[in-house]
């Protein structure tokens, strides 16, 4: 409209004065002239909008009076509100994605065909699957474990799928399928090594503490069934009996006895209460009880040369104690046994050293495991339940000591409890406990 | 072609490629399994390997003729050709490790039931075999993406094998020449890291085919440019 008034008016104006003045001819030509002009300059304004179209970020848009000047403004005004908008989204996605690569579980989305998606970070780990590497591939020809593509053919299947990491086999993980949308599907995986490792542990557990007290109960009944046929036995034979069964039921006893320990031991945290142990004491009378165990068959040496320690003397008795009975049980008779107290730097070391039979190197690591044992039928023989040094890791733990290992098959080996210094100084507990003086 | 019946052909090249590495999937697990079953003795598993080997070679067969049908049906040309062409090779490669597989365990439980260990279960060989079983895994992966870089890894990947195959052998010989009653036991454990070493061999026969499908390059029988700066 305003083209009309500012441009086409003036020259049809401009026109008619000329025919006044000459003739319509000239009038004419005049007019043609003009709006030939006008013509060509808004054919070049339009080519220099397009050129700016193109790319409207580069330039600014360019000075012209006019409606062409608004029309640059009102464009380049929204294109500005249009681009922060997507700059907003594109933010926003970002933000979203690291997210979702931050989700320690694998996500993987695949569509009708199976083919993949997108998938998170995590599923790269668990799964091998990343994308844009892997975006459009079909999932089962990545993911081959046997069965998966007939988990995946069957959506609200309840319990989840089982796959060992392709990527690195020592995990496992479980795999979960949910229906996203229309056609789509996400798959979930999870890291279950650590939970199905507990369960393992559980179960192994259960089985070992089962097969300990069976076996003596095997054995009482055993004699029972006897027992009740009477008649044929004579009363000799009958003490010989109740003194193997009165054997077993200690055993299961001691065996009941040390889970219990165990379970105690595990329950809390901290010993009950802490006092100074008098090791000079507490050496005595573990010489004492190893000699009454030993019955004269071992040589064995006490020494105490270092302070007193801090701790709770009840169970520092009993990791002592089963670590010398160890080494009485391990040692061969005629053998020598040596029991140690003393400062090595800042430390207060506690060692039993024995001339027995040694532990291979592989069995060194496991040794504190329940129910581990190096050899089955010896340790049962000699009265162990499989869970004394499980005991004294415990308890050594409570007292934030250290349990070393050394030894060579055939020379015998040495068990020492490294203690940390602050529970060798009696003026400087790490924190006011009103039993300090015990 | 129409655009419909070229959807329809891509759909079938796509479901032979999912078959075959469904069957990789399986034969990955048969070999992990005969070479764990090795080292633990463990009796039963050895036993599913075994019979799991019929599953193999039923999909040896279904494969083949999906190919076959194929060819005769979609007339494919160029690269779909190839791969029509190589996958029909490498379901061989697979079937053989699959053999491999039960070899293994087959040997083992004869190991297993002669009793009386003179050699302890060496941790070569299950080293060796996890080394044989990523190698498979690799080439699969690299058929499944078409990746020609992890083909070429693989293949590099063969000569571990061999050596820790030599390392094996010398360690036997050691035994052998030790104790004379130990021969019976070691020629098994051999025959077993042998068939290991074989895995890894067809393993590379597969990506050598992956190579094969992308770039229209037979390289088999011929060194490849890398290994040929190492001076092999």
């Amino acid at each position: 409209m305003r083209l009309v008034l500012t441009n086409v008016l003036p020259i049809a104006g401009l026109g008619l004065l000329t025919t006044l003045l000459h003739d319509s001819a000239w009038g004419w030509a005049t007019t043609t002239l003009g709006l030939l002009l006008v013509v060509i300059v808004q054919t070049r304004s339009l080519a220099s909008f397009a050129a700016w179209i193109d790319d409207p970020q580069r330039s600014d848009a360019p000075d012209h009076a006019g409606e062409w000047g608004e029309i640059y403004l009102k464009l380049s005004r929204r294109l500005r509100v249009e681009a922060r908008a997507r700059d907003e989204i594109e933010a926003r996605l970002r933000s979203f994605t690291d997210a979702m690569d931050a989700v320690p579980d694998g996500l993987v989305i695949v569509d009708g065909n199976h083919q993949v998606q997108w998938a998170n970070r995590a599923a790269g780990d668990h799964l091998g699957i990343r994308v844009p590497r892997d975006g459009g591939a079909i999932i089962e020809q990545l993911v081959r474990t046997p069965g998966f593509a007939e988990y995946l053919g069957k959506p609200g299947e309840p319990s989840p799928f089982i796959v060992q990491s392709p990527a690195a086999r020592a995990r496992t993980y479980a795999l979960r399928i949910v229906p996203l949308g229309q056609r789509n599907t996400l798959l979930v995986s999870l890291d279950v090594t650590d939970a199905r490792r507990v369960e393992t542990m559980r179960s192994t557990f259960v089985a070992n503490v089962s097969h300990e007290l069976r076996t003596p109960l095997t054995v009482v009944s055993g004699f029972l069934e006897h027992f009740a046929d009477e008649g044929s036995m004579s009363a000799e034979q009958r003490q010989q009996f109740a003194h193997l069964m009165s054997e077993q039921t200690r055993r299961m006893l001691s065996l009941v006895d040390d889970l219990l320990t165990l379970s105690r031991l595990e329950a809390e945290d901290a010993p009950a209460s802490e006092e100074e142990v008098d090791m000079d004491e507490l050496l005595a009378q573990l010489l004492a009880e190893g000699q009454s165990l030993s019955e004269g068959r071992h040589r064995i040496q006490a020494s105490c040369k270092g302070p007193a320690l801090r701790g709770n003397r009840k169970e520092l008795h009993s990791a002592f104690g089963n670590l010398v009975s160890n080494a009485i049980r391990y040692t061969p008779p005629g053998g020598e046994i040596r029991i140690k107290w003393k400062l090595r730097g800042e430390l207060g070391v506690f060692s039993v050293r024995d001339s027995g039979v040694g532990i291979a190197a592989e069995h060194l690591p496991r040794l504190t495991e329940r129910f581990y044992r190096v050899d089955r039928g010896r340790s049962r023989d000699t009265g162990g339940t499989g869970l004394g040094l499980a005991i004294v890791k415990h308890i050594l733990l409570r007292h934030q000591a250290n349990l070393a290992i050394d030894s060579r098959v055939g020379e015998g080996s040495t068990f020492r409890a490294e203690f940390p210094d602050w529970r060798l100084r009696p003026d400087d507990p790490p924190s006011d406990d009103p039993q300090t003086s015990g | 072609m129409n655009d419909h019946l070229s959807k329809q052909f891509d759909l079938e090249l796509e479901n032979i490629r999912t078959r075959i590495l469904q069957m990789g999937g399986l034969v990955e697990r048969q070999v992990l399994a005969a070479v764990d079953a090795f080292s633990t003795g463990n009796l039963e598993e050895m036993q599913q390997v075994i019979d799991n080997d019929r599953e193999v070679d039923a999909h040896e067969v279904g494969i083949d003729e999906d190919c076959t049908l194929l060819i005769a049906r979609r007339q494919p040309t160029a690269r779909d050709l190839r791969l029509v062409m190589a996958i029909s090779r490498i379901v061989t490669d697979l079937e053989r490790i699959g053999d491999k597989a039960s070899k293994i365990a087959r040997m083992s439980k004869k190991l297993h039931q002669a009793g009386g260990q003179r050699i302890p279960r060496l941790s070569d060989v299950h080293h060796c075999g996890r080394l044989a079983n990523d190698m498979l895994q690799g080439s699969l992966d690299s058929l499944a993406r078409m990746d020609v870089d992890a083909a070429r890894q693989v293949i590099g990947a063969d000569k571990a094998i061999d050596a820790a195959f030599n390392a094996i052998l010398r360690q036997l010989i050691t035994y052998m020449m030790e104790d004379p009653r130990t021969i019976s036991e070691a020629l098994d454990i051999i025959w077993i890291a042998k068939a290991i070493e074989r895995v890894g061999d067809h393993a590379t026969n597969i990506a050598e085919n992956v190579i094969y499908v992308v770039g229209g390059v037979d390289i088999r029988h011929s060194a490849p440019a890398a290994s040929k700066a190492d001076g092999a």
